[in-house]
């Protein structure tokens, strides 16, 4: 078990390495001059010049050729790629172009934000979604099902950023409900510890602070769960379905165990794989619709000043918002697959 | 009862029940489901209207303006004020929403069919081959043309450093050499040892012509790629470079990609459409690739290898149109995918530029009324995505329904 | 002596997208206390379904069980309740598969399956019920049982695996075990080990069996009484010397026709039946067999013969010819 995680384990490193190469690899397709793009064309020479030095772009990418005919290797060290990965290995994912400060250092300021926002969406999504599959999948067309089904792929056709939309039209302008946006209302305090406001206030006993953050949470955090729940309620059901007609299942009927017993420790378990490996990639996907969800209601996470930084072409923070979100990818999907280790015996560990 | 003649009776009993191709099969029991024949109307509207619209109601987007307009709601009569029909009301700048919801779509459309060609395409090709050379033993033919590839591209890196395209050649040759000769020197060890001192030559003694620490380099990477080169190539190589390269673009949840691709490239319709595609391959790939894997273990395809036919001819004629069912439930559902990411990319500025019409620009364009109470504005350019979206999705769902009868109870 | 299972007049139909398959046709026969009975016929003669409909195991929808009644230690299966039925599959009835690679789930230990019966119509606690698994796993010969209790199903071979699957059915000591065709997915010395299980093992426990299969052969060594089906009906019954010696319906004579025998002179050949099995989805009004056979007569395109007793009460045949056709045409 152990050298299969540790096996699993380092098949990452090459796929980390190709994420960071092709991540390194978008300032490439920057048309023209990168500094330019940045700064516009009627920016101040030195300005433009400071983000060059800062960017490195005035060395090369991989290797100087001209000093390699001469005999100089040592530039290889001093290119763009090396640089760049030397900075990423210490955690320097460079400077804001336009705010002057290290994007690594925000980043880790507005990462709770984000992880909050996810997380909450993605428990809405499991433990509305598997429910709902299981349901759908013991009534097979029945009412509930298809109701259930259609809902579900009503909900994956949905652009998310309208489906938020629609809710703030509704419980916030027309209602007035909920607020259209942000993380508190002003003058609310929540003491951080964790830096995820619910947990926080809850460990502070803070019922005014739990009731407000929930207020502001609640609608990002429907609709960024909407197309996950959708996606593992039918993943839940094809796989049950496929599952109940296995031979075991009618063997552990024959035995006279009632349907429940069949269906949770029977059938459940078998089709958990399929549903697990979909959890895992909506995991990560979840963190990608962020940047759409926090837009849309202002929430102070990463999504949200990947798009500022977007609008603003302040690429260094693209680059990292990018970064940390694939890398939280990765590792969503290597949890999945060490996940499978416990779950199926039948995964060689060699 | 009408009288039975005993031959009636051979009739109903041996005679097959009437034959019906494959597709006409898929066909009836597409048509037979409800919601696959919901998501069939709503696309055979969604690709009218959008394509009459584009070419025959004209609009040009850069002079519709209209201040007088402006964010009006929807009248379905001329009243006092507004003497024209707005049955979606009107945006920020006085345009009518109605008439570019219906102009939009030719552009959703657009970039959906042009983005689901790429991935498909590219991925398909990619996972055939794939999964081809893994399952199969490959031809002597082939080993030379693969290796030949494979020299003529690391050495192509060699040659970049050394600045001599000589090289290039050099090391395609060797890796074409590599297979013609490999079976006749004798022992895998001898054979490693004489393509490296051949890629030391080639590269040392090209590289010194432009300066002695090049040749070094060029000469030792030239070992490198001869002892490479020597050593037997299988299918499995091929495949599992094409398969990493796929895990790579999949470690990214798939829009963000586009998202990232398109806010480096710029803004643009058309960008749109190659990142949305670039970012759509593996999954084709992956498809296709596994789909071949299965596919290529049945017995029929071995009675074709039994009965001599090539390898091209295998490949197109019996594993292709095997795989072609889930391919064409991809792609359904892949123009669903595509037309949101669009939207996605459009919503944030990053699709069409303005004023193009187009629904995520649209949207992103109007949200900002929405606290003043323009709910139209937003309602229904997200409407006109949901709709198309989920008259692919049901299509489909239809579709695989009707393509993979195994599924089916 | 009142039979331990009395099957009255069972039908079973599928409605599926084609129309309504007619898998099974009025069955009606009794089984006694100890008795092995085997049941023979092609591929989608109704066999299988019909011992699924006992235990009450066919998917509904699309399979319906229209009308009958399977009379089971005096009352009738079919009406009692789902958790009534479910006290009857495993500790009366218990029922093992064709494909044992399938038939145990892959994710717990086949330990933890055994068990599970045990204490659900034992009662017995985990200790107790974990011995018990062990001492059945040993009846049925795995050797060293103990420690393979903690196995996974994909770490034993097919024939093992068949075992554990007996082992399974057997845990509750049922009164009846229907066994589907449970050798035809095994090698053929591996088939000939589990036959002799279940004979040593019915002869121990003293249970009934029912043994589904389509091979005549491995009944012939077996049985006490053979039923041959054919699209739906039960066409022939009785003890297997009468079936063998005195064979009745042309289609039973031609199952044994093709059936290799060791006594024949080299050289003869084998007997096979021309064509194939009617469709379920139209069943002629005739004799089902009618397009195939080779004793018909005008009244059999018009009458479906129904059982008869042809050479006393433990003999009988459906067909309306029974008395031209004596014996197996070789002999």
């Amino acid at each position: 078990m152990a050298r299969y995680i540790l096996r699993r384990l380092i098949s990452v490193i090459p796929t980390l390495i190709g994420v960071t190469f092709v991540i390194f690899m978008f300032q490439r397709l920057i048309p023209g001059d990168p500094a330019v793009a940045m700064l516009g064309e009627h920016a101040a020479p030195e300005n433009i010049a400071r983000i060059r030095e800062q960017l490195g772009l005035n060395r090369p990418l991989f290797l100087d050729r001209d000093s390699l005919v001469q005999g100089d290797l040592g530039g290889f060290f001093d290119s763009q790629y090396v640089r760049y990965l030397s900075r990423l290995v210490k955690l320097d994912l460079g400077n804001s172009i336009h705010r002057r400060i290290p994007v690594a250092e925000t980043l880790g300021l507005r990462f709770p934000a984000t992880v909050e926002l996810a997380l909450l969406s993605m428990l809405i999504a499991i433990f509305v979604g598997i429910p709902v599959g299981i349901i759908s999948a013991a009534r097979r067309n029945s009412l509930i099902d298809g109701v259930s089904m259609m809902g579900s792929l009503v909900g994956v056709s949905m652009p998310i950023f309208w489906l938020g939309l629609m809710e703030i039209m509704l419980f916030a302008v027309i209602l007035g409900w909920l607020p259209t946006g942000g993380r508190l209302s002003t003058g609310v305090q929540i003491q951080s510890i964790t830096g995820l406001y619910l947990v926080d206030s809850l460990l502070t006993w803070n019922i005014p602070g739990f009731v407000d953050a929930l207020k502001h949470i609640i609608m990002p955090a429907i609709a960024l769960a909407t197309i996950p729940m959708a996606i593992i309620a039918r993943m839940t059901r094809s796989s049950m379905l496929d599952v109940m007609q296995e031979d075991y299942i009618r063997t552990a009927t024959a035995k006279g165990l009632a349907e429940r017993v069949v269906l949770f420790r029977h059938a459940l378990k078998n089709a958990f794989l399929p549903v697990i490996t979909i959890i895992g990639i909506q995991a990560g996907t979840l963190m990608a619709g962020a940047v759409l969800t926090e837009t849309i209601f202002s929430w102070p996470g990463i999504g949200k000043w990947v798009y500022d930084a977007i609008l603003g072409r302040d690429y260094p923070i693209v680059q990292g918002g990018t970064l940390l979100i694939a890398i939280i990818f990765v590792f969503f999907n290597l949890l999945v697959d060490i996940s499978y280790a416990f779950l199926d015996p039948r995964i060689h560990y060699d | 009862m009408a009288e039975i003649t005993p031959q009636d009776l051979f009739v109903t009993d041996f005679a097959v029940r009437e034959h019906r191709s494959l597709w006409v099969d898929a066909w009836r029991r597409l048509i037979s489901s409800n919601t696959a024949r919901l998501g069939l109307f709503i696309v055979t509207v969604f690709v009218a209207s959008a394509t009459l619209a584009h070419f025959f109601w004209t609009y040009d987007a850069k002079t519709d303006l209209d201040y007088a307009l402006k964010l009006k709601p929807p009248n379905l009569r001329p009243t006092e004020e507004i003497s024209t029909i707005h049955p979606f009301g009107t945006d920020k700048l006085g345009r009518d929403i109605f008439r570019r919801t219906v102009h939009g779509g030719w552009n959703s459309l657009r970039v959906g069919l042009v983005a689901v060609t790429i991935s498909l395409v590219i991925g398909v090709l990619l996972g055939l081959l794939a999964g081809f050379y893994e399952s199969m033993e490959i031809t002597q033919g082939e080993r030379v043309l693969l290796q030949g590839l494979v020299g003529l591209s690391l050495g192509g890196i060699i040659a970049w450093i050394g600045a001599q395209w000589v090289i290039a050649l050099l090391f395609g040759l060797l890796g074409v050499l590599s297979i013609v000769f490999g079976k006749f020197l004798a022992g895998k060890p001898v054979r490693i040892a004489l393509f490296a001192l051949g890629g030391l030559l080639i590269g040392g003694g090209i590289g010194l012509l432009g300066a002695p620490m090049v040749g070094l380099v060029c000469g030792l990477l030239g070992a490198v790629l001869g002892a490479i080169l020597a050593s037997p190539l299988t299918g499995t190589f091929f495949s599992n470079v094409v398969m990493r390269a796929m895990d790579i673009i999949l470690a990214f949840p798939s829009y963000l990609l586009a998202i990232a691709i398109v806010a480096f490239l710029g803004p643009g319709l058309e960008k749109g459409m190659i990142a949305i595609g670039v970012v759509g391959i593996p999954i084709y790939a992956r498809l296709a690739r596994s789909a071949v894997l299965s596919v290529a273990q049945k017995e029929y395809i071995l009675a074709a290898y039994s009965v001599g036919e090539g390898h091209d001819r295998i490949i197109f004629r019996h594993i292709f149109p095997n795989i072609l069912s889930p391919i064409i439930i991809q792609a359904t559902m892949g123009l669903a995918g595509a037309i949101l990411s669009a939207a996605a990319l459009g919503f944030l500025g990053l699709g069409a530029i303005p004023p193009t019409p187009e629904w995520g620009a649209m949207l992103g364009d109007s949200y900002k009324y929405l606290s003043s109470g323009a709910w139209w504005a937003v309602l229904f350019p997200g409407l006109a995505i949901m709709f198309s979206v989920l008259g692919f999705n049901l299509l489909g769902d239809g579709l695989r329904d009707a393509l993979d009868p195994k599924l089916r109870v | 002596m009142t039979p331990l299972m009395d099957l009255k007049n069972l039908r079973v139909r599928f409605h599926t997208d084609e129309g309504m398959v007619k898998a099974v046709n009025g069955v009606s026969y009794a089984m006694e206390p100890g008795e092995i009975l085997g049941v023979v016929g092609e591929s989608g003669c109704g066999k299988s379904v019909h011992a699924l409909s006992i235990m009450r195991l066919i998917q509904t929808p699309p399979g319906k069980i229209e009308s009958g009644q399977v009379i089971f230690n005096d009352r009738d299966l079919l009406k009692l309740s789902e958790s009534e039925m479910r006290h009857v599959r495993g500790r009366e009835i218990a029922m093992i598969f064709q494909d044992p690679m399938t038939s145990l789930n892959p994710v717990y230990t086949v330990g933890f399956q055994i068990v599970e019966a045990l204490k659900l119509h034992k009662g017995l606690d985990e200790k107790a019920a974990r011995e018990r698994a062990a001492e059945l796993l040993t009846l049925v010969g795995i050797p060293g049982a103990r420690q393979r209790l903690d196995d996974y199903p994909h770490q034993f071979s097919g024939g093992m695996r068949q075992r554990a699957m007996i082992a399974m059915a057997l845990s509750c000591e049922p009164q009846l075990l229907i066994a589907d065709e449970p050798t035809t997915a095994l090698d053929v010395t591996i088939q000939a080990q589990i036959v002799d299980l279940v004979i040593r093992l019915q002869q121990e426990l003293g249970m009934a069996v029912m043994w589904i299969t389509h091979d005549l052969g491995v009944v012939a060594e077996m049985a006490y009484k053979i039923n041959v089906m054919y699209a739906g009906y039960i066409i022939e019954r009785g003890q297997v010397r009468d079936i063998y010696k005195k064979t009745r319906h042309p289609y039973t004579i031609g199952l044994l026709g093709s059936l290799p025998r060791i006594d024949e002179p080299p050289g003869t050949k084998l007997v096979s039946i021309p064509g194939l099995p009617p469709d379920l989805l139209a069943l002629p009004t005739g004799c089902p067999f009618y397009a195939r056979c080779t004793y018909r007569v005008e009244r059999c395109l018009e009458e479906n013969p129904s059982l008869e007793e042809a050479d006393g009460v433990e003999h009988t045949v459906a067909c309306w010819r029974w008395e031209h056709i004596a014996g197996r045409v070789s002999s």
